[in-house]
This record gives structure tokens, sequence and C-alpha cells, in this order.
């Protein structure tokens, strides 16, 4: 009894505002889920599962959720690589080491809405003086419409580098941070066993150390790239909408329940609620792979 | 530091201030000005909010609480009719109703009532340069076809033929490409493109986006005239407000024209729309309010002339006012007037939902920028919009 | 081989820089310079009054958002700490029937999108009245279920033996957490703080609807003033993104050593 009331000196008002300013408002989704709610939170006709009905047949929604899946594959491997590579490449040098991984870790402190202003107008703008298309221009090739051209996809390439530029360095961090836990005891072992100082003792040693924060971080990219909003609503989206490719679930979700006239928040809160089981199946079967 | 915790934000209670809000006007002034008229009503102090960034979803979430505003701009959707969001507003106008444009006037209107009074009408044009024309032995197309030829002839030495927008066209275009053959959105409750010749208007936008003639991926968007006055490309689509820029930039040495016909059937056209002033329905002072819009938009004309020419461009959507504006009299704003009477097409009207909208904008995109096939496409958006209408009027 | 890193490491480092110095280059060169058909290094003229300009543009009170965004961002990050730390180690060391439930509470949160309740959200912040309010700013954005599981996840790795100690001299839980506990995660509070200053500086959707008086914007907000305005001046759309990053960069050079240690103090696990 006791224990309960120092648990709840501790966790209590933490627990209060949980349950006040998120947890009313998911419960609050979930009924809205369940209604025809077009222009009110507080609707009155239920339809039971028609809502889930319409957005699992719901092409668009579907193919969102399918552009999460390109997405999230080129995403999640690349970030996880090249935060390790850095990681791996700042940690075993000596000198200019901090330098080194605040300039990596620097873009941390950029929001999304500038770094979209960069990529968006000045490196990737389709026009001659975009610093891409000057690079182009200095091999003689033409400029290229990054944003807007469907075939080849350039816009990927975009969504893909912006993003890698902003979060490498805190993953890089994770992954330092994982790296200085590593005894070193077991490399001077290995060592001894004539084990060579590059792959062998990464593949053996470095690698399976990093197990733990594998897979936290894939876990954090997975989720963080499911969640994708901010990046593509500023350098995809315009005053007419957004273009039906390259559009995130969260995207669609949100013109669904949220963009001009839309505020259809039954049809909106039932893609979320499908969402976020999704979201919740691939955490538990990622973290069951992996750390099997 | 904040004076938000303060307590002139009005919100609630009786005796304060109304509050009313605009989305942000990119034209200097418009700010002051707009506080100007609130500040010399006389009944009630109202306070004027500006709001700058994504205001469509800043206002409908701010009007599903009791935090919203009383009077607000904005274009109607029927949805905000069906859900009680707004309040009718025919017994404000009087007799000054048959002053306003008529089809101006629609745009606000559901089921017979209005729900809008229009404060400033804006369209959308073609803007031609008018040196490069001549240079290139090119005239001014006043059909699709002469479009995209014009488009590929003037396509030279940097300089390309068009820009519509960053997203080639597909956004822009689409409406005016479906008046072109004659169609439109939605027609007396129904599809208004479930029509084979949609397909071939629609087909013409990629035969545009594949021509090589178009500016894509600009740093400013088909809404300023940059590229057209930095001599970037030869025609720009863009609106009214540019015209003031676009002067200043060439002078007399640019043309404005609506969209050109496809077919016989078809008409030139041109994009118009109109933030209307409206009330909250959840407001607890709506005859305050409705009092005040009538004040503000209808009995002070001098602060609607005011309001459309003293800072950007736009036409006043009463027919005495715009009459008189000695800046709509000559060069490309007569122009513009002219269309307006004669050519006129709602950019938005109300019942073209936002489902619709994605499903038709899907289509479209679809077509110009990856060329699925055109009757496919539109085929898939007639049936959703059909059962988006079937929703609305059973 | 070393050379070979150093190589690897200044190549990727000249790229990760790229952009800061477009932002710096677009913001200080004139418009024209921007869109010149050939490439500048560097704008020939610096024009050192688009500082001025930008300041002094009554449309966008950057200073007055700039203070607004300092405020939210410290008394978020304050708040955060206090709360969640609480939090934290009340799940990690203070056995109690429930303790699970509440765990599995938090941790759900983590794969709900914000956006997705958004609007419940709104409505309830608003019926508490805390539209355009310093406290609807704030206060809705403490309640971090990550910072929660993260301290959570520390603690549990604290050692002990110091706890032990503090027992035998007769400290409850709270006396401690405060004396004891507190004092010697430091690195790890100070982590965990410049983390959630920089999301709060940096918090976007949120401001932009529930800031509605213009003497609330937060920063992001009034950069979006720059972006969406009808005419944009594309150059003080970069200096004013500059100046909104600068002082994070401040803050990030000089935190970033405690960053990667109370990083490695957490022992995060999957």
């Amino acid at each position: 009894m006791r224990n309960g009331r120092a648990f709840w000196l501790f966790v209590g008002p933490f627990a209060i505002g949980l349950l006040v300013f998120v947890y009313v408002p998911i419960v609050w989704s979930l009924l809205l889920s369940f209604f025809d709610a077009r222009n009110t939170v507080t609707p009155t006709s239920f339809v039971g599962l028609r809502n889930y009905a319409d957005m699992l047949t719901d092409k668009p929604f579907l193919s969102s959720l399918g552009t999460f899946s390109v997405f999230a594959a080129f995403i999640v491997p690349l970030t996880f690589v090249l935060a390790l590579a850095l990681a791996l490449l700042v940690n075993q040098i000596s000198f200019m080491q901090a330098f080194f991984r605040s300039v990596f870790f620097l873009p941390t402190a950029c929001s999304y809405v500038v770094a979209s202003l960069v990529w968006k107008l000045s490196i990737f703008n389709g026009v001659r003086f975009g610093l891409a298309n000057t690079v182009l221009a200095w091999f003689g090739a033409e400029p290229i419409a990054w944003t807007v051209s469907t075939s080849p996809p350039w816009y990927w390439l975009v969504l893909v580098t912006l993003r890698l530029w902003l979060q490498l360095g805190f993953y890089m961090i994770l992954f330092i941070a994982g790296l200085q836990r590593i005894p070193h005891h077991l490399y001077e072992a290995a060592w001894i066993d004539g084990a060579s100082r590059g792959w062998q003792t990464l593949r053996h040693i470095t690698l399976p150390q990093l197990q733990t924060t594998s897979v936290a971080v894939v876990l954090l990219l997975l989720v963080a790239a499911y969640q994708a909003f901010d990046e593509f609503y500023n350098v995809l989206g315009t005053d007419r909408g957004y273009p039906p490719f390259a559009r995130p679930p969260l995207i669609y979700l949100y013109y669904t329940a949220l963009g001009s006239g839309g505020q259809d928040f039954g049809h909106g809160s039932a893609g979320a609620v499908i969402l976020t089981l999704l979201i919740a199946g691939v955490t538990l079967l990622q973290g069951r792979v992996i750390t099997r | 530091m904040l004076a938000a915790c303060g307590s002139n934000t009005g919100r609630g209670g009786n005796g304060q201030a109304l509050r009313q809000w605009y989305h942000a006007y990119g034209e200097p002034g418009v700010q002051q000005a707009v506080e100007r008229y609130a500040k010399s009503y006389p009944k009630t102090p109202v306070d004027v909010q500006w709001n700058p960034g994504d205001y469509d979803s800043k206002l409908a979430t701010s009007l599903l609480s009791d935090g919203g505003p009383d009077v607000f701009e904005s274009t109607l959707q029927i949805s905000s009719v069906r859900s009680g969001q707004v309040v009718p507003l025919d017994d404000v106008f009087g007799d000054a109703r048959s002053d306003f444009s008529e089809p101006i006037l629609a745009t606000h209107t559901v089921d017979g009532k209005v729900y809008g009074v229009p404060q400033a009408v804006d369209m959308q044009m073609l803007f031609y340069r008018k040196s490069m024309f001549a240079q290139a032995g090119v005239q001014p197309p006043s059909t699709v076809d002469e479009l995209i030829d014009a488009a590929r002839r003037l396509t030279r030495d940097g300089v390309k033929g068009l820009f519509a927008g960053n997203d080639g066209g597909g956004g822009v275009l689409a409406g005016p490409a479906l008046w072109s053959a004659g169609l439109d959105y939605v027609r007396d409750h129904q599809v208004g493109f479930d029509d084979p010749v949609a397909a071939q208007a629609i087909g013409k936008l990629r035969e545009l986006y594949t021509s090589d003639s178009l500016l894509l991926g600009a740093v400013k968007d088909w809404a300023e005239p940059d590229a057209f006055t930095q001599g970037l490309v030869a025609m720009q689509w863009t609106g009214l407000w540019a015209v003031p820029a676009v002067q200043k930039a060439l002078g007399d040495d640019f043309g404005v024209l609506p969209f050109p016909k496809l077919t016989s059937a078809g008409s030139p056209s041109v994009p118009v729309g109109a933030f209307g002033a409206m009330v909250n329905a959840k407001s607890k002072r709506i005859d305050e309010a409705k009092e005040f819009v009538r004040w503000l938009w209808i009995e002070r004309t001098d602060y609607q002339e005011d309001f459309n020419l003293g800072y950007g461009f736009h036409i006043p959507p009463r027919k005495s006012i715009s009459a008189k504006a000695s800046k709509l009299t000559s060069g490309a704003a007569a122009d513009a007037v002219k269309f307006v009477r004669d050519n006129a097409k709602a950019s938005n009207p109300p019942d073209w939902t936002s489902v619709m909208r994605t499903a038709f904008n899907d289509a479209v995109s679809r077509v110009v920028r990856d060329g699925a096939r055109a009757d496919e496409e539109l085929r898939g958006a007639a049936a959703k919009v059909r059962d988006e209408l079937k929703r609305l009027y059973g | 081989m070393k050379a070979v890193r150093y190589l690897a490491l200044s190549v990727a480092a000249v790229v990760f820089l790229i952009p800061f110095y477009l932002v710096l280059r677009n913001g200080l060169a004139s418009e024209q310079e921007i869109t010149a058909p050939s490439w500048t290094f560097w704008p020939r003229s610096i024009r050192w009054e688009n500082f001025a300009l930008l300041f002094s543009d009554p449309a966008v009170p950057l200073v007055r958002s700039m203070v607004n965004s300092l405020v939210v961002a410290v008394l978020q990050t304050v708040g955060q700490l206090l709360l969640c730390g609480l939090a934290g180690y009340g799940l990690a060391r203070i056995p109690y029937r429930y303790a699970n439930v509440v765990l599995y509470l938090v941790v759900a949160t983590l794969m709900i999108p914000a956006a997705v309740t958004f609007v419940p959200t709104f409505v309830v912040v608003s019926s508490l009245g805390w539209v355009s309010d310093l406290r609807g700013l704030v206060i809705p954005g403490l309640f971090s279920g990550f910072t929660t599981f993260l301290f959570r996840q520390y603690f549990l790795g604290f050692p002990r033996e110091l706890e032990e100690a503090a027992r035998i001299d007769g400290l409850g839980h709270w006396g401690t957490y405060w004396r004891i506990v507190v004092p010697n995660s430091r690195g790890f509070f100070a982590a965990l703080g410049v983390i959630a200053f920089v999301t709060s500086w940096n918090q976007f959707l949120w401001p932009l609807v529930i800031a509605q008086d213009q003497d609330a914007w937060t920063v992001q907000v009034a950069l979006s003033t720059f972006l969406t305005a009808q005419s944009i001046n594309v150059s003080q759309l970069f200096l004013a993104a500059a100046v909104s990053i600068a002082p994070l960069v401040v803050v990030f050079v000089g935190m970033q050593r405690f960053l990667v240690r109370g990083v490695t103090e957490t022992g995060i696990k999957g």
C-alpha cells in the first residue's frame, strides 16, 4: 500500500496529463471512427464498421500504405548503414573527433520546414540556377525537374536525401554510444586469436555487440518512416493539394480529415486506427525477428 | 512575454469584441486596412486576426470548437452547410443583392440560400509576352491546339513556352481543360465530365506536358509571375493579382487571354472565385456578427473598393463598384473584367467536395505526369464523384 | 588507412555543411543573384541590410516569435525532464501491482501518430480555454511517452548500490531520487533536455493551430508566413531560416558531448 502511494507520487502527475492530453483524444478518435463525422467531432450518426470497410477498399489509402513501404525500404537500410559507417569512422579517429561528430550531428538542429526549404528552393529546384542543375550543367547535362518528374521518379532522391541529412547524425550518436559500451578486451582477445582488424572484428565482435542498439535504431527508424509527414508536405504539397504519388498515409489522412474542405473525421480516424495497428504489428514482428 | 496570457482576445463572454478572421493576404497594407475597417465600426469592438500558414486547416479545426471566430472569410463548401457550421445570410443583402455579380453569388449559394458575402473576386488567366510572340511569328492562341503549338514554337534559347505550375499544369489547367470541351466538374447534381470527350480534353494536357515546352520546378509557383517577368517563359498561367507586378516589370509588353476552347461545344474560360464573409453558427452573438458583416461588406461600399483596388488587384464583386473603378477600364485589367463577364467559371463550386476534388486531381495527375490512360482514369474518378453526389443529394 | 578515413570524413563533412552554406548564401544575396543563371559561390556584395529588413517587417514579428519559441522550449524542456523523469523512475524502481499496465499505456502512445489525434486534442485544449495561450502551447506537449520510456530504460541500469546506500541513510524514494539519482544523472538529463528543446523549438503544426494571435506565434509559424505569403521574398526566407536555426546550433555545439555521454548511459533496449 505504501508502494502504491509512492508510485503515484512519482507517476501520478505524468499519468494525469497523459490521460487528459493523450488518451482522451485517442479514445475520442476511436469513437469517431465508428460514426459519420463530417465537419463535426460530436457526431450522432453511428455507422458501425462502414468507415473501416471504406478505408480498406479505398485505393489511394492502400496505395499510400504501399508508398510507406517503398519509402521505408529505402530510408531504413540506408540510414542504418550510413549512420553505422559514420559512427565507425568517427569512433576510430582521435584528432578532430569532436569536430566531425558535431558537423554530422548539426543537421538535427534544423526543422523539417527549413530543410524542405533548402531542398526544394535551392538544391533541387527545376530551373537552371538550382545547385543540382548547376552541377549537371558542368557536365553538359540538361536541367532536371526534380520534384515534378514522375518518370524517373526523381522526387524520391529529393525526399530520401533530405531525411538522410536530417536524421543521420542522431542515429550516428546512438551507434557511437553503442560502440563505446563494447568492452575493449573483446577486441584484444580477437587480435590475439589472429583476427584481422577490419572486416573480421566488425563481423564477429562489433556487429553482435551492437545488437541492442541496432534493434532500437531499426525500431525508431520504422516508426519515424511510418509517421513521415513534414518533408513530404512541404516539398510536394501545393496550394492545389497533394499529388497522387509519394503520398504517405499520414498525408492522405491529413487531407481527409483536415485538408481544405475535407474534415471527414470518421474516415480519417478509421484510417488512423488501421495505420496504428499496422505500426504496432510491424514493430512487434520486427522486435521478435531481430532479437531471436 | 506572451500577451496571449492576457485578456484582450475576447473569447466567449458578452460585451467583448467580435472576432474576425482573415487568411494572410500577400499584398502589403491589407492587414492594416482590414484592421482600420474594423476599428471604425461604431457598434461593437472587433478584433481582427491575421492567419498565416495553412488557413483552411486552422479554420476547420477552430470551427469545431467553441474557440473559433464569429466572422471569417472562406469559400463555401456544401459540407459546412450540411453540418450547420455557417449561418444563412440572405437577409443581410437587402436591395443590394441584385448588385452582386450572379456567378460569384452562386459560389456562395447552397440549396437556394446564400452563406457568404463576396468580398473580392479573384480570377486566373493566361499572360503572354507580345515581343516574344512577334519574334517567333506566333499569333495569340484561340484554340487548345494553337496553344500547344505556340508553346512548342516559343521554346528556344533557354526560354520555355509556358509555365502553368510546378506540377506541369495538371492542377490549375484541369478545370479549364474540361470547360474547353463544354464539360464541367459537376452539373445539376450529376457528374459533369462523364463523357468520352473529357479524355480528349485531359489528353491535351498530357500532350502539352510531353511537348518539352513547359517550365517545371521553378522557385516560385504559378501564383507568382516571377518566371514570366524574368523572361524564363513566353506564357504563364497566373492570376489577376499579378497584373501590377507584370506591368512594372514589362510595361506594355504583355497581353492576357482566357484559356482557349478545344471543341465547338466548348468555350474559352477563366476560373473565378471569391472569398466571402461568413458567420460562425457556433458564435454566441450571431445577430451582432451578421450586422457587422452587413455594415462592412454591403453598407460600406467605399471599403469594398479600397479592399479590392487599394493594395493588390481584385475585381469588386458589386457591379456598381467595378463599373466605376478607373483602374479596371484599360489594358489587361479591362480585358480581365470582360473575361469575367463572358467566360467566368467557378474555380471551386460549393458541391465540388474535397473527396471529388482529390479523385479528379489524382486522375488528371496520373494522366498528365505518368501517361496513364485518360478514359480509364476519368471513369474511375467519375464513379467516385457519383458516389459522393449520391451521398449529398440522394 | 588513417588518411583514407580522414578523407572520407572530410568529404562527408563538406556534404553535410552544404545546406548550411546555402541558407547563408541565399540569405545574404540579393534576389537577382539567387536566381541568376550562373552560380556565384558567395554573394558579390553581401547585403547586410537584409537583416534590417527582416527584423523590421511588421507583418512577421520575428523577434517576438523567437522569444515566444524560447519561452515555450525552455518551459517544455524543464517540464518534460521533471514529469517524465519522475514517471520514468517510478516505473523503473517502485514495485507496484499496476506498474506494468501503466508502462504498456506509455509505450502504446509511441505508435500512435500525433497527427491522428490532432483534432480531438485541439478540442480538449480549446475547451480548457487555452487557445493562443502559453498554457495551450506548452502543457499538452509535456507528456511525452518517448521521454518517459527513455528515462525508465536509463533508471533500470542505474547502479542499485548507490540507492541502497541512500536507503540505509534513511531516505525514502523521494529523497533518494532528488539527492542521489538526479545529481548522478546530470549527463543523461542534459542529453534528453537537448532533444526536448530541439523538438519543441522545431514543432510546427501544433503552434500553427493553437497560437492564433500574432503575439503568440512561434518562430516556425513566423517562418511559414514567409513561405506562404503570396509574394515570397526568397532571400528573406532563407535569412529567416538562418536566424531560426542559429540558437539551436549554439546549443548543439555546446551540449554535444553531454549528448553522447547521455546516450551511452541509456542502455536503450529494443
